[in-house]
């Protein structure tokens, strides 16, 4: 009992702070300042769940913003595009560039979007 | 370690903590998603009134030009003559009786009964319940029937690879795009930037079912007129001085 104990406790620190340790070789500008300052948690709770959900996310607020009316900031593309930008020699770099945010993770699982030839791919404010 | 740890203490310790978690995952979800979250309804009906008579013809091209730098279209160098997209045109009318000439912005006239949503096969072309007309890009494949179906020729298709869009206009190759009545800025309380362009009264731009909006109390006392009003498509936007 007390091994089984000891397993299942072992297996759920890790899947806690599996990723703690292991950032993202990409996050963007604004997205490592909020993980310096210990903030990125109050923006995504749980890393494994925006990982595998943001498509989901997305999808269901683009039906809420488009058809709804609802400009909240929360799961917003713009709001992913602001955060985790990078900037280099005073310019944005496009997020889906290649190994930039979006498209370090995409290339790897081979996933081809189409969010970024309509979607602005850059913060619009300018640095 | 000596003390066994039974079942009952196991399932007790494991329901205490996992309450403790929920309540704080509970907190964190309840200040992140705590944010003005209100669908728009129906009962509100957004319209413009466009005063002829008291719009000169720069005035005509100031809104023209306010659209182009608000949702960024009008840059396409690849699209040529009719290809080129333009969501709001200044259009000349001639009285053949007189021969007197009124020019008058032409955009979307976000139609009560669109003829642009009839048409559409995947639904990408919708209505709000306020009654702004818009095109859900997601879902249009570009087949254009919504062009053919507008009497107002408001709509335009995009022909180019686009990049540099506006941060609030998501715009893109093999869609169809019209005004949206600046839905991004009429949503946080703003007023579309063709009638902020304007200064004076030429163009109102309200709430069609506030009787205390402006242009509620404006077209409750003037002429005005839809245009095509004889296909009872029951426009938002309205004319007067024609």
């Amino acid at each position: 009992m007390n091994r089984l104990l000891i397993i299942l406790l072992a297996l759920s620190y890790t899947s806690v702070f599996a990723y703690s340790g292991e950032g993202h070789i990409n996050l963007g500008d604004k997205a490592s300042e909020l993980e310096d300052e210990g903030k990125s948690r109050d923006i995504h709770p749980s890393l494994s769940e925006i990982r595998k959900m943001h498509p989901e996310f997305l999808l269901h607020k683009r039906d809420k913003t488009l058809r709804q009316g609802v400009r909240t900031k929360r799961d917003s593309l713009k709001a992913c595009v602001n955060c985790h930008s990078t900037s280099k020699d005073g310019e944005y770099i496009p997020v889906n560039a290649p190994d930039q945010f979006c498209s370090t993770c995409h290339q790897k699982v081979g996933v081809s979007l189409d969010c970024f030839s309509c979607h602005r791919t850059t913060p619009q404010e300018d640095l | 370690m000596s003390k066994k740890l039974n079942r009952r203490d196991f399932i007790k310790s494991t329901t205490a903590s996992t309450a403790g978690v929920a309540t704080i995952a509970s907190g964190i979800s309840l200040t992140t998603f705590a944010v003005n979250d209100n669908p728009v309804t129906k009962e509100k009906r957004w319209g413009m009134l466009v005063d002829i008579n008291q719009l000169s013809e720069s005035d005509i091209d100031n809104m023209v030009n306010a659209c182009q730098e608000e949702n960024g279209w009008g840059n396409e160098t690849h699209s040529t003559g009719h290809q080129k997209p333009s969501w709001i045109k200044k259009i000349k009318v001639k009285d053949r009786a007189t021969g007197k000439i009124d020019s008058l912005p032409m955009m979307c006239q976000h139609c009560e009964q669109p003829p642009c949503v009839d048409v559409c096969p995947t639904n990408a072309s919708m209505r709000r319940e306020d009654g702004v007309v818009l095109v859900d890009k997601h879902l249009c494949i570009g087949c254009r029937y919504c062009m053919m179906a507008c009497p107002y020729d408001a709509r335009s298709f995009v022909h180019e690879n686009l990049s540099n869009q506006k941060e609030h206009m998501p715009r893109g190759k093999g869609t169809v795009e019209s005004c949206t009545l600046c839905v991004h800025r009429v949503d946080k309380g703003g007023v579309p930037a063709c009638a902020e362009a304007v200064s004076g009264e030429g163009v109102i731009f309200g709430d069609l079912y506030d009787a205390d909006s402006k242009i509620n109390q404006t077209l409750k006392k003037i002429q005005s007129t839809q245009i095509r009003a004889d296909l009872n498509l029951n426009t938002g936007v309205r004319y007067s001085g024609i």
